[in-house]
């Protein structure tokens, strides 16, 4: 298990190696930061812009092979991914940017989770019943609504709940009030912000586990061995319940362990509409302010967060299906 | 970060792959077709916005970059159907013209992605070994890639890609991270049937292996590249609404959908229309495809219609 | 079954009369189903008692309701199903029972034993924990490790070596005979009173088949319970049943014992099944009968006879009203009367003649028959082909912990004219061979000489072609094998329009192949789903014919086709083979099958022939072991023979190819080898032996103690 592991393992680390290369030198050649320096007041002259630049790391006047070799000797013996036009170091704000999106994403996801299997396995249950088609329809309906506007239509609902009620229950942007006091108001407070982002994300979420969940339940419904646990003398719900319940959920424990790492990247559509400072808004906005090294680092940092989820698929299974097992 | 795995793709993959493509001809497809009244109405509003899109134009008097200095931000009249923006310009006109773009964006990508990844596969498929394996390291690589970085790096960036109009930017950008999934469906789909008999006749009868890829790999793998056709159209629509709504995605003076939607953000509660029309449009846009992408899955597989399936199974057994 | 009076009057009557012993009466029973088609009326009437201890086959072809009854009986059938009649156990109605009401007495009472042994064991629990769930089902008191006790009994019962240990094992771990073994473990778990074993051998080799009828045999002395045992093979049920029930498009047709059934049959449709089957056993070189036709559409309202269509005795009065089961006169001996559905079966008393009935077609004879076969072209040879795949392990690792040496140096000729059948069980690698021969490439170990033409040579385009003109292929499932898109125009013009043929000689050939394949001219445009099994592999056949090969290989051709179906196939293949001076390569599992066909035959065993010659030869005098237990294997439709005949069990699977001894690769399951001395036994662990023979024309073998004494524990006769 451990070889396969450090196989796998080597095998993501060289794509995520071309990918990220393959990044920088598109951010290297479509991003320049120079041209934002120009609309500064006082204007800098050329010289002044390229001189402070280069003390960053980021001279434009040399070709992106040479920034290249630079920005990757940097990382390779200093571990060190560079700095932001405005001088600040990737390093330095990674972890408060990771930890951003991990409050944001934690709950949301997990409630995503349960609540996604769980429907699919209720509307399996009563196929083409009167529940399952209220809850199947709203999960396809779900596909042709993007995510961005979904929550920005949660964000409205929010604040006509605000206006309706006339003092502001809930906050539909940002991680918290500043200089809240510390204990029950401060607890009212993130309550107040985290609600608003964790219902958009949660509701808006589960469709894709509850179709999969339903789906894969109904394929195992009629299988053999259901027919087989009933001849024992179990009774059909007690047979779906204990049989194929178990044997749909392997597909769906796949894809659970690939989203669990997913917690940690946050997504740039959630961050940008509520407006938190965490992964994804960071490397979007990196990307307006022509920030070439945070660009790069974030897509890194994606790259290595999919690779992790995708060797925990594998792992997944190979605990919830004892075919794949190895010894 | 919710767009890495797409359950219903995985589950239509298992379906097709455990299930027999057996169809008959492309009539009985489209009787099928015909016979599910949501697809039916579903390509109803398709070609409705499509007309709509191409011949709206003559719907009202003004265009997208006339201004009506009488009626600045005003709700719908007799004058301007859909109302005018904050600038006073048509609304009609505009939406006219971004149904078009968002139209013209998933029809292309659609298309041509479905291109790439029916060419891909089958190339996986068929050669296998070495190019297998190298290929599909490289589509490995590109699903790695977190896409909607690469479009923001691409439509942002005031490098060379600049000189494309936004639009188009936009749809090479969205092709690129487009296929990947369906040609992996369909490299598994055509290693299946490569295994099939019919195959392995037509090989052992000397039939060259172009012609049995046009003949036989090609027709029995049609069902799934028309699926994925009209799902390919609906992933990009939502994809250019989605970016273009936090600013990444087409940019002005081009005008989509999701930049009308996203413009109208600021402005909800005293300019509703402007955020209202759009959206909706985007609904039937999209609704549209998802109801004629239903029906076809229908038509395409006999064991989905909504008659149970344990049924169907004992029913043939007894008839046989 | 009369039609004047109301079901509940002939539930009462039937009541009546049913022996109160019996400890399942089913009486009048009905399924119907709701289809796209209209609703199907798929058991129509069903009646029989079985008495304890006692066994019951019921026998039919796909379609002819015996697994819905089996099913109905159980309880298990959809909600969506119209079942009505009475099915009692020990005078209990169980139709109309609840699902949870059902369930005290499924797994307890009645038990069942299924089809498919891959997919009926839940893939994600051990098999201990299945057993034992069917134990807590319904003990809920018992202690947990007098539960496991009972498991390992429940294992060690049904033969699976080491069973404490099997215990924590999961159902991929065992073969598909051990899982059937566990099947049958967990229906014997609460020792059932009634034991339904729905096609238990179908889908297993014949060597496994004759194992797990004997844990069957074994299973029913423990318990005591009566057996239902549903089949289509004649020859599975000769030798278990008590009482036989024909059944047909969803009736039963005739019952009786089963001397009753096999000796003196008194419907048409029981004495064609019986024809159809070719023998194992006999030599006799004559046609099969065969059922022309299909069964009908269960569908449609039934007015007549059912097997009217396609019954040679018919007449108008088989037309009008259908025919009642009734008693044959004079013979009511035994538990069950003989009755049959046939208003003729009056004709049909004394020594019936099937082939003359049935108008089974004269043994055709081909023009290369007086020739002798050192005289006849080769149109095939083989010289030491072998065909090695690296063993990988591990779903995610994947590495080489060994070599399957799935074909091991074979060679073998054929000659103008005849038929060569490879037979063995399935992973012994006849299959791969058909491939080697079919693949035809320079890079191949071994050399393949295809009409004079060696795979060494044939490099080039032209050549290929050539060779491909010479042979062509027919393939075991008719359904596979066809494009569901091509019309049977599209499927038949493939072949000709690769050779370049011009348009009007295409279609002039499509309607000849039509014709010489006994298919309707004017089918041409129909697609494949619209014909029956049979008729879609007589467009296999067809298929191969186009291009006037001189050598067919046949991949199973009838394994997947009923066995009235089968019969015409084979006749068809006879026919061909005369008239147009084919030759056949043939791969079977089925040795009556094989017999029947073939001129000569060659069994394999992990990847070498271990014997082969004249098929009349090796199957009236098998040398080596194996051959020996192959054949012994085979249940013979004949339940005299059945009962007294001397059979050997081989013990345990086909054995992994890392296991394989250095000397002979048989050794492990040899029953020669078992009884003989230490000291002979070293011979046959360090010497791999040759395959040459004894006398001069007789059959060549590969064993050093041809004909030695059995191992006695190997042995078993049911007396």
């Amino acid at each position: 298990m451990l070889k396969y592991l450090l196989k796998r393992s080597g095998i993501y680390l060289i794509m995520i190696f071309l990918t990220t290369s393959a990044g920088y030198f598109l951010a290297v050649s479509s991003l320049k930061p120079a041209v934002l320096e120009q609309e500064k007041i006082p204007r800098p002259t050329p010289e002044q812009v390229a001189a402070s630049f280069r003390g960053l790391g980021l001279d434009p006047e040399k070709n992106a092979w040479e920034r290249y070799v630079e920005w990757l000797g940097g990382i390779v013996t200093r571990w060190d991914w560079g700095r932001s036009p405005n001088g600040a170091y990737v390093n330095a704000e990674f972890a408060d940017r990771v930890l951003v999106s991990t409050r944001l994403f934690i709950a949301s996801i997990i409630l995503t989770l349960i609540i996604g299997v769980a429907l699919g396995v209720y509307s399996a249950a009563r196929q083409y019943k009167f529940q399952d088609r209220v809850i199947t329809s709203y999960s396809y309906l779900v596909h042709i609504l993007p995510a961005p506007i979904a929550y920005f239509l949660v964000q409205l609902g929010a604040i006509s709940i605000n206006e309706a009620v006339g003092e502001r229950l809930f906050f539909v942007t940002g991680i918290s009030t500043p200089g809240i006091d510390p204990g029950w108001p401060a607890f009212v407070d993130l309550v107040a912000h985290y609600a608003v982002p964790t219902f958009a994300m949660t509701i808006f979420g589960w469709a894709g586990y509850q179709i999969a969940q339903r789906q894969y339940l109904l394929d195992n419904v009629n299988a053999d061995f259901v027919r087989t646990a009933r001849a024992k003398g179990l009774t059909r719900n007690q047979a779906i319940r204990k049989h194929a319940l178990r044997v749909s959920f392997i597909p769906v424990a796949q894809s659970i362990a690939f989203t669990i790492p997913a917690i940690f990247t946050g997504g740039f559509f959630a961050e940008a509409i509520f407006a938190w400072p965490g992964i994804g808004l960071w490397s979007i906005q990196s990307i307006g302010l022509q920030d070439v090294n945070v660009a790069t680092a974030t897509l890194a940092y994606g790259s290595v967060i999919f690779a992790i989820g995708a060797i925990l698929a594998d792992f997944a299974t190979t605990l919830v299906d004892p075919r794949v097992r190895v010894q | 970060m919710t767009n890495i795995i797409d359950p219903i793709a995985e589950i239509d993959e298992s379906r097709v792959a455990d299930q027999d493509v057996v169809i008959g001809k492309s009539r009985i497809i489209f009787r099928r077709f015909l016979r599910n009244r949501t697809a039916v109405a579903g390509l109803f509003i398709f070609v409705a916005l499509f007309l709509f899109s191409v011949f709206g134009g003559f719907l009202t008097p003004w265009d997208k970059e006339t201004i009506d200095p009488l009626n600045i931000g005003m709700p719908p009249s007799p004058d301007h159907l859909l109302g005018t923006t904050q600038a006073g310009i048509d609304l009609m006109a505009l939406i006219v013209d971004g149904t078009r773009t968002s139209i013209l964006i998933g029809l292309i990508v659609g298309g041509i992605s479905v291109l790439i990844s029916a060419v891909y596969g089958c190339t996986m498929a068929f050669f296998g070994g070495k190019v297998d394996a190298t290929m599909l390291f490289i589509l490995e690589a590109l699903i790695m890639m977190p896409a909607i970085l690469v479009v923001a790096v691409a439509t942002s960036g005031s490098g060379g890609l600049k000189n494309l109009p936004s639009w188009l930017l936009l749809v090479v950008v969205l092709l690129f991270f487009s296929w990947m999934g369906t040609a992996r469906l369909v490299r598994s789909l055509s290693m299946s049937l490569m295994q099939r008999d019919y195959v392995k006749a037509a090989k052992y009868m000397g039939v060259p292996s172009r012609r049995i890829v046009w003949r036989h790999l090609v027709p029995n793998i049609g069902s799934l590249l028309v699926l994925d056709f009209t799902r390919g159209i609906t992933g990009a629509i939502l994809a250019e609404v989605a970016f273009s709504f936090i600013g990444i995605g087409i940019k002005l003076p081009d005008v989509s959908l999701g930049v009308l939607i996203g413009q109208a953000t600021g402005q909800v509660s005293s300019f509703p229309w402007m955020f209202w029309v759009p959206l909706i449009v985007m609904f039937f846009l999209t609704g549209s495809l998802a109801m004629m992408n239903d029906g076809l899955r229908d038509a395409f597989d006999p064991s989905s219609s909504s008659i149970g399936r344990a049924k169907n199974k004992t029913a043939k057994v007894t008839t046989k | 079954m009369s039609t004047n009076t109301t079901p509940a009057e002939r539930l009462r009557d039937a009541g009546l009369y049913a022996p109160g012993d019996a400890v399942l009466s089913v009486r009048d029973l009905n399924v119907r189903f709701n289809s796209e088609n209209g609703v199907v009326h798929a058991v129509r009437g069903v009646d029989f008692d079985l008495m304890p201890g006692k066994t019951l086959g019921i026998v039919g072809e796909s379609g002819s309701g015996k697994s819905v009854t089996s099913m109905a009986i159980m309880g298990l059938l959809p909600e969506t199903a119209d079942i009505s009649g009475s099915v009692r156990f020990k005078g209990k109605e169980l139709l109309g029972l609840s699902d949870k009401a059902m369930c005290k007495h499924r797994g307890s009472d009645i038990a069942m034993v299924f089809q498919d042994p891959l997919s009926s064991l839940t893939p994600v629990y051990t098999v201990g924990n299945q057993i034992i769930e069917a134990l807590t089902v319904h003990n809920p008191t018992m202690s947990k490790q007098a539960k496991e006790a009972r498991a390992v009994d429940l294992l060690r019962m049904v033969g699976i070596p080491s069973p404490k240990d099997r215990l924590k094992a999961f159902p991929h771990e065992f073969s598909g005979g051990m899982r059937q073994r566990v099947m049958i473990a967990i229906a014997i778990a609460n020792d059932p009173r009634v034991l339904i074993a729905d096609e238990p051998t179908t889908a297993l080799d014949v060597t496994i088949q004759a194992q797990v009828l004997e844990v069957l045999h074994t299973a029913q002395e423990e318990t005591g319970a009566a057996v239902v045992m549903i089949t289509h093979d004649l020859g599975v049920v000769a030798g278990m049943a008590d009482d036989i029930m024909v059944m047909y498009a969803g009736k039963p047709v005739e019952t009786g014992t089963v001397e009753d059934i096999y000796y003196n049959p008194r419907m048409p449709y029981t004495l064609g099944l019986l024809g159809a089957v070719p023998r194992v056993d006999t030599a006799t070189k004559q046609s099969l009968v065969p059922i022309e036709g299909t069964p009908p559409n269960l569908a449609l309202p039934v007015t007549g006879c059912s097997f009217a269509a396609r019954c040679p005795m018919v007449s108008d009065a088989c037309l009008h009203g259908e025919p009642e089961l009734i008693s044959v006169p004079g013979s009511e001996t035994g538990t069950l009367d003989h009755k049959a559905a046939c208003i003729k079966s009056g004709e049909l008393s004394g020594n019936a003649d099937a082939h003359r009935i049935f108008h089974a077609p004269p043994k055709p004879v081909s023009k290369f028959d007086g020739v002798a076969r050192t005289e006849r072209d080769k149109v095939l040879e083989l010289k030491d082909v072998k065909k090695h795949f690296p063993l990988l392990k591990g779903a995610l690792i994947k590495r080489r912990i060994g070599t399957v040496k799935a074909v091991d140096g074979l060679s073998f000729d054929i000659r103008e004219g005849e038929c060569v059948s490879i037979v063995g069980e399935s992973g012994c690698g006849k299959t791969t061979t058909l491939l080697e021969i079919m693949e035809f490439h320079p890079d191949q170990v071994g050399e393949v000489v295809i009409g004079g033409v060696s795979n060494k040579v044939a490099t080039d385009h032209k050549t290929k072609m050539a060779m491909r003109k010479e042979m062509q292929m027919v393939f075991q499932d008719p359904t596979g094998a066809l494009d569901p898109r091509f019309t049977v125009y599209e499927v038949l013009a493939e072949p000709l329009e690769n050779l370049g043929m011009p348009k009007a000689a295409i279609k002039k050939r499509i309607m000849e192949l039509m014709q010489l394949v006994g298919l309707q001219p004017d089918h041409v445009n129909r697609f494949p789903n619209q014909f029956s099994g049979g008729q879609r592999q007589r467009i296999g056949i067809a298929r191969a014919l186009a291009v006037n090969p001189k050598l067919v290989v046949l991949d199973e051709p009838v394994s997947a086709l009923d066995v009235s179906v089968q019969a015409g196939v084979i006749n068809l293949l006879d026919k061909l083979r005369a008239e147009l001076g084919l030759s056949y390569l043939m791969v079977a599992h089925d040795l009556s099958v094989v017999r029947h066909i073939s001129d000569r035959v060659a069994v394999m065993y992990l990847g070498k022939i271990v014997e082969t010659g004249n098929v009349d030869d090796v199957f009236d005098n098998p040398r080596h072991p194996y051959t020996r237990a192959l054949l012994s294997a085979i249940p013979v439709p004949d339940p005299n023979l059945e009962r007294t005949r001397e059979r050997i069990i081989l013990q345990g699977d086909l054995p992994s190819p890392l296991d394989a001894p250095k000397g002979c690769n048989f050794a492990t399951r040899c029953p020669v080898f078992a009884a003989l001395p230490a000291a002979k036994q070293e011979k046959c662990l360090t010497l791999e032996p040759p395959l040459t023979s004894e006398a001069e024309g007789g059959q060549d073998f590969a064993c050093f103690f041809p004909d030695g004494e059995l191992d006695a524990e190997m042995l078993v006769v049911h007396a």
